[in-house]
C-alpha cells in the first residue's frame, strides 16, 4: 500500500500529469489523421523520454499509445478512413451514421466507450494480471491459430450482401501478406527480385491505400449539379449521446469489454482482431441486427469499446512477459527497457512503485482523452462542412507523407496508390473492402502459428484436435459458417418469393 | 491575401534562419541534413539503437533517425544499405549477421560492401531451460536428452538467425545436434514457450531470461561467450562446463563502401562519445549488454577475423550455401 501512495504522488506530479496529457494529445492527433498513425508517433515520442523520470516516461508512451487507440475512430466515422487498423471495424456504421448527420453522436459514444472499455481492462488487469497471464501462456502455437481462425470466421458477418465477394476479398488480404521474405524460413516470395518487395507490404500503408484513395478517386469523379466548392459532405449538428442510449447499451460495452482484454491478453494478436469479434458478436446478438453496416450505434460501441479494452489486456503479456502484442507496445517495451523496467515475473517485486504508476498514468489518460475529445469533437464536425474536393487533397497529402513516414521509403507512396486504385475496381465491382484488412492483419499470424504449431508436433496434425481450447475456437468457427449459410438460404428464398410475386 | 504573403514571408525567412543557424559558416561540413539509422531487428537491436540514436544526434548538431528495416536476418536492411548513395548519411546498425546472411546465401555481397565505423556493444546468448525439468548444468540435459527417445525441443528466434547458429554449434559441441529439433518464433516469444513447457530448451539474449531466473521460473544453464555476464552473474560459460564453443554477437555502425574517410571519422567520434555517455553505460546495465567501443580499424580486423570464423561454421555445421 506504501508504494501504491508513493506511486500515486509521482504519477500526481504537475510534470507526470502534463507528460501523460502531451502523450494523448499527440497521440490523439496522429490517431486521428488520416494517414498519420500513432505508431509513428510513439516513435517520435520515444526519443523524448530518455531523459525523464521512469513514471512520467512511461506516463508519455502510455498516453501516446491510448490517445492513438481512441483518436483512430475519428477519422474512421468522419470520412470512412480509419485511423489504425483497430478503428477498421468502425467504419461499417460510424460512417454511415456521418451521412445521416449523427456524426457528432456517433463521435462522442465512440469517446465514452473506449474510455468505459479502457478502463475496464485496466481494472481486470490490476485484479487478475497473474491469473489472466497464467491462461494466456497456455495459448501456444496451435491455440492461436485456431482463435485466429475464428477472428477469420467474423468474414461471414462483414461482407454484406454476398458471402463469394466477402471471402474474395478476404483471401486478397491473406494473399497480399505473403508478399515478402516469409518469416520463418526468409523465403522471398512474390517479390520479383526486388529488393523493396523484400519488406513486403506493411499493414498500414496498404491500410491508408484501401480506405483513403478510393475517397480521393470518389470526390473528384462525382458530378453534382451543385457547383464546384460547395459540397459539403455532410449536416453538421454538435449533439453528445444521452445517458440513456448509453446505459442501454451498458450489457453490449461490458461484453465486448470481455473480449477486447481477452483477446489483446493473448500475445500475437491484437486490437484488430478483437474489434471485428466484438462487431461480428453484436451484430449476431442484436435485435436490431438488420440495421448494421446502415449506422447503427451497436456498431460503433462494440469495435470501440473492444479495440480500448485491449489496451489493457496488452499490458498483461507486456509486463508479466515482456511480450509486446503489437508495434506500438513494442515501442513502449523499449521505453521500459531502457529506464531500467524489465518486464517478467519479477517486474512486480523489482519495480512495484512504477507499475502502479504506470496504472495511475493510464487512469490520468483515459481522463485527458475524455476530456480533449469531448472538446475536440466540436472541432472535428466542422471538418464535414469542407467542400469534398478540399478535403480530398489534403487527405491526399497527408496520406502520401503517412505512407512515407512508416518507413521513411518513398516506394510506400508507390504501393499505397497501387492498392488503392485496385481497391477502388473493387468498390466498383461491389465487393466489400473490410475483409481484405481483416486478411492483412490475420493472414501473417494464421500462416506462422500453424507452422509453428506443425514444427512443434513434428508434422503430426494431431495437435490441432488433442487441445480442448483448440477444438472449440474451431467449433465456434464452424457455428459462424453454419449460421453464415442458413441466413444466406433464407435470404435467397425470400427474394425469390418476392420475385414469384411481382411476377404474378 | 495580403495576409498570406506576409505569414509566407515570415515563414520563408523563419526556415532560412534556421537553416542559417544550423549549418552555420562551415556551409559543405558533414552532417548538413538528417543521417538515417537502418536498423535491422527488434528487440533489444531496436532499443539500444534507440538510445544510440538520440546520443549521436546531439553530438552530431543533425538528427539521426532510425528506421526499421526487419526481416530475412537482416537480409532486407543490408540489401537497402547496398543501394544507397555512400556520403555518410545512410548508415546501419550492423552486426555479425553481415556474415551470416551473406554464408546463408541470402545477400549477394560480404561486408566488404560496407566501410566500418565503429563497434558498440556485445552481447552474449545464453541457454535457459524450465526449471521443472531440473537440469542444472549442460552435462545434465545432454544426459536426459541421450537417455530419451524423443528429441530435444529447441526455440529459435528464426531459421538461419543468430541464436539458430549459435544453437546449432552448441548441440554440435555437445554432441547432441542429431537429437535436437528447431522451432523458430518471431518477436522474442521464446522465453514464454519455454515457461509454458511446449519447448524443452531456448537460447535466446541474457536480457529476456534475467526476470524469469529471478522469479526461479527459468534455469539458465549456460552463456555462450568467454566470460560471464554481468546480469546473470552466477551463469558458469559453456567453456567452464568443458563444452569448447565462444560466440558472441557485436553490433555496430557501417556506412557503405566508399564513404569519404573525413566523414567515416566525424560518425566515428560522435559514436565514440555516445558510447562513452553515462546514459549509454547506465542504459547497458538495464537492458543487459556490454558497451564495448572499437574505432574505425579495430572494427574491420573483427568483422574480418569473425566472416572467417562463421565461413568455417557454417559449412560444418551444413548450414553454408
Amino acid at each position: 500500500m506504501e508504494s501504491f501512495f508513493q506511486a500515486l504522488t509521482l504519477a500526481f506530479s504537475p510534470y507526470a500529469i502534463g507528460a501523460v496529457g502531451f502523450g494523448t494529445f499527440v497521440g490523439l492527433v496522429f490517431g486521428s489523421i488520416p494517414g498519420l498513425t500513432f505508431t509513428v508517433a510513439l516513435a517520435l515520442a520515444l526519443p523524448i523520454t530518455f531523459s525523464m523520470a521512469p513514471v512520467p516516461a512511461i506516463g508519455l508512451l502510455l498516453g501516446t499509445y491510448i490517445g492513438g487507440m481512441t483518436g483512430g475512430s475519428v477519422s474512421a466515422i468522419l470520412l470512412g478512413i480509419p485511423g489504425t487498423p483497430s478503428a477498421a471495424a468502425t467504419v461499417l456504421d460510424g460512417h454511415p451514421m456521418t451521412k445521416n448527420g449523427e456524426a457528432s453522436i456517433a463521435l462522442g459514444t465512440a469517446v465514452i466507450v473506449s474510455v468505459f472499455g479502457g478502463v475496464f481492462s485496466l481494472v481486470v488487469m490490476i485484479v487478475s494480471v497473474d491469473l489472466v497471464s497464467r491462461i494466456a501462456i497456455e495459448f501456444g502455437p496451435a491455440q492461436i491459430f485456431a482463435l485466429v481462425l475464428f477472428g477469420f470466421s467474423t468474414i461471414c458477418g462483414l461482407c454484406g450482401p454476398s458471402l463469394l465477394k466477402g471471402l474474395i476479398s478476404g483471401v486478397l488480404g491473406l494473399m497480399i501478406m505473403t508478399i515478402g521474405l516469409d518469416a520463418i524460413e526468409g523465403i522471398p516470395r512474390m517479390t520479383f527480385g526486388s529488393i523493396n518487395m523484400l519488406q513486403g507490404v506493411n499493414l498500414l500503408v496498404a491500410m491508408i491505400g484501401l480506405f483513403a484513395v478510393p475517397f480521393i478517386i470518389e470526390a473528384f469523379s462525382q458530378k453534382d449539379d451543385v457547383s464546384f466548392g460547395d459540397r459539403p459532405m455532410a449536416k453538421v449538428r454538435t449533439e453528445l449521446p444521452s445517458f440513456r442510449l448509453l446505459f442501454k447499451n451498458l450489457w453490449l460495452m461490458i461484453r465486448c469489454s470481455v473480449i477486447g482484454t481477452g483477446i489483446g491478453a493473448i500475445p500475437g494478436t491484437g486490437g484488430a482482431i478483437a474489434s471485428f469479434l466484438a462487431y461480428d458478436h453484436a451484430k449476431r446478438f442484436s435485435k436490431s441486427g438488420r440495421k448494421f453496416g446502415k449506422g447503427n450505434i451497436e456498431g460503433v460501441i462494440a469495435p470501440e469499446t473492444a479495440n480500448n479494452a485491449v489496451t489493457g489486456g496488452t499490458l498483461i503479456p507486456l509486463l508479466s512477459l515482456g511480450i509486446p502484442g503489437d508495434p506500438a507496445t513494442a515501442i513502449v517495451l523499449a521505453g521500459l527497457m531502457i529506464h531500467g523496467i524489465v518486464p517478467g515475473p519479477a517486474l512486480f517485486m523489482n519495480h512495484e512503485v512504477e507499475v502502479y504508476g504506470m496504472y495511475v498514468a493510464v487512469v490520468l489518460a483515459y481522463f485527458w482523452v475524455l476530456g480533449l475529445q469531448l472538446l475536440g469533437i466540436r472541432l472535428f464536425v466542422h471538418v464535414l462542412k469542407v467542400p469534398r474536393e478540399m478535403l480530398a487533397v489534403v487527405v491526399l497529402v497527408l496520406c502520401a507523407v503517412g505512407a512515407y513516414s512508416i518507413r521513411n521509403s518513398a516506394f510506400d507512396i508507390y504501393s499505397m496508390a497501387v492498392i488503392g486504385v485496385g481497391a477502388y475496381v473493387l468498390v466498383g465491382l461491389r465487393v466489400p473492402i473490410t475483409p481484405i484488412i481483416l486478411g492483412m492483419v490475420l493472414g501473417p499470424t494464421l500462416e506462422n502459428e500453424f507452422r509453428t504449431a506443425m514444427m512443434l508436433s513434428e508434422g503430426e496434425l494431431s495437435i490441432f484436435y488433442t487441445s480442448p481450447t483448440v477444438v472449440i475456437f474451431f467449433g465456434l468457427a464452424a457455428l459462424i459458417i453454419i449460421l453464415q449459410g442458413i441466413s444466406e438460404l433464407k435470404l435467397r428464398r425470400r427474394s425469390r418469393q418476392e420475385v414469384q410475386t411481382t411476377d404474378a | 491575401m495580403k495576409l498570406i504573403s506576409r505569414t509566407r514571408g515570415v515563414l520563408t525567412a523563419a526556415i532560412a534562419a534556421a537553416l542559417i543557424s544550423t549549418t552555420g559558416a562551415a556551409r559543405a561540413e558533414f552532417p548538413e541534413k538528417p543521417v538515417e539509422m537502418t536498423v535491422l531487428f527488434g528487440g533489444t537491436a531496436n532499443t539500444i539503437a534507440q538510445l544510440l540514436s538520440e546520443l549521436m544526434s546531439s553530438e552530431l548538431g543533425q538528427p539521426v533517425v532510425p528506421v526499421g528495416r526487419k526481416g530475412g536476418g537482416g537480409a532486407v536492411g543490408y540489401s537497402f544499405m547496398a543501394g544507397t548513395a555512400p556520403d555518410g548519411y545512410n548508415i546501419v546498425w550492423n552486426s555479425n549477421s553481415i556474415s551470416t546472411t551473406y554464408h546463408t546465401g541470402r545477400i549477394p555481397f560480404d561486408y566488404k560492401a560496407f566501410t566500418p565505423i565503429a563497434r558498440v556493444s556485445t552481447e552474449v546468448p545464453a541457454l535457459a531451460v524450465n526449471s521443472s525439468t531440473g537440469w542444472k548444468s549442460l552435462g545434465e540435459m545432454v544426459a536426459a536428452a541421450k537417455a530419451s527417445d524423443k528429441k530435444l525441443k529447441v526455440g529459435i528466434s528464426g531459421k538461419g538467425s543468430f541464436t539458430h547458429l549459435t544453437s546449432a554449434a552448441l548441440f554440435d559441441a555437445l554432441g547432441i545436434a542429431d537429437k535436437v529439433n528447431y522451432i523458430s518464433y518471431g518477436d522474442g516469444k521464446a522465453p514464454v514457450e519455454l515457461l509454458a513447457g511446449r519447448i524443452d530448451a531456448a537460447i535466446q539474449w541474457p536480457g529476456q531470461f534475467v526476470s524469469y531466473a529471478q522469479a526461479g521460473d527459468l534455469t539458465v544453464l549456460a552463456v555462450t561467450g568467454d566470460t560471464r555476464v554481468a546480469i546473470l552473474p552466477d551463469v558458469p560459460t559453456a567453456m567452464e562446463q568443458g563444452t569448447d564453443i565462444n560466440i558472441s554477437m557485436w553490433r555496430g555502425l557501417a556506412a557503405p563502401a566508399g564513404t569519404p574517410a573525413d566523414v567515416v571519422q566525424k560518425l566515428e567520434t560522435a559514436a565514440k562519445n555516445a558510447v562513452d555517455s553515462a546514459a549509454f553505460q547506465d542504459a547497458a546495465g538495464k537492458i543487459g549488454f556490454s558497451p564495448a567501443y572499437l574505432d574505425a580499424n579495430g572494427f574491420g580486423e573483427v568483422i574480418a577475423r569473425d566472416d572467417a570464423f562463421y565461413a568455417k561454421l557454417l559449412g560444418e555445421l551444413g548450414m553454408a550455401k
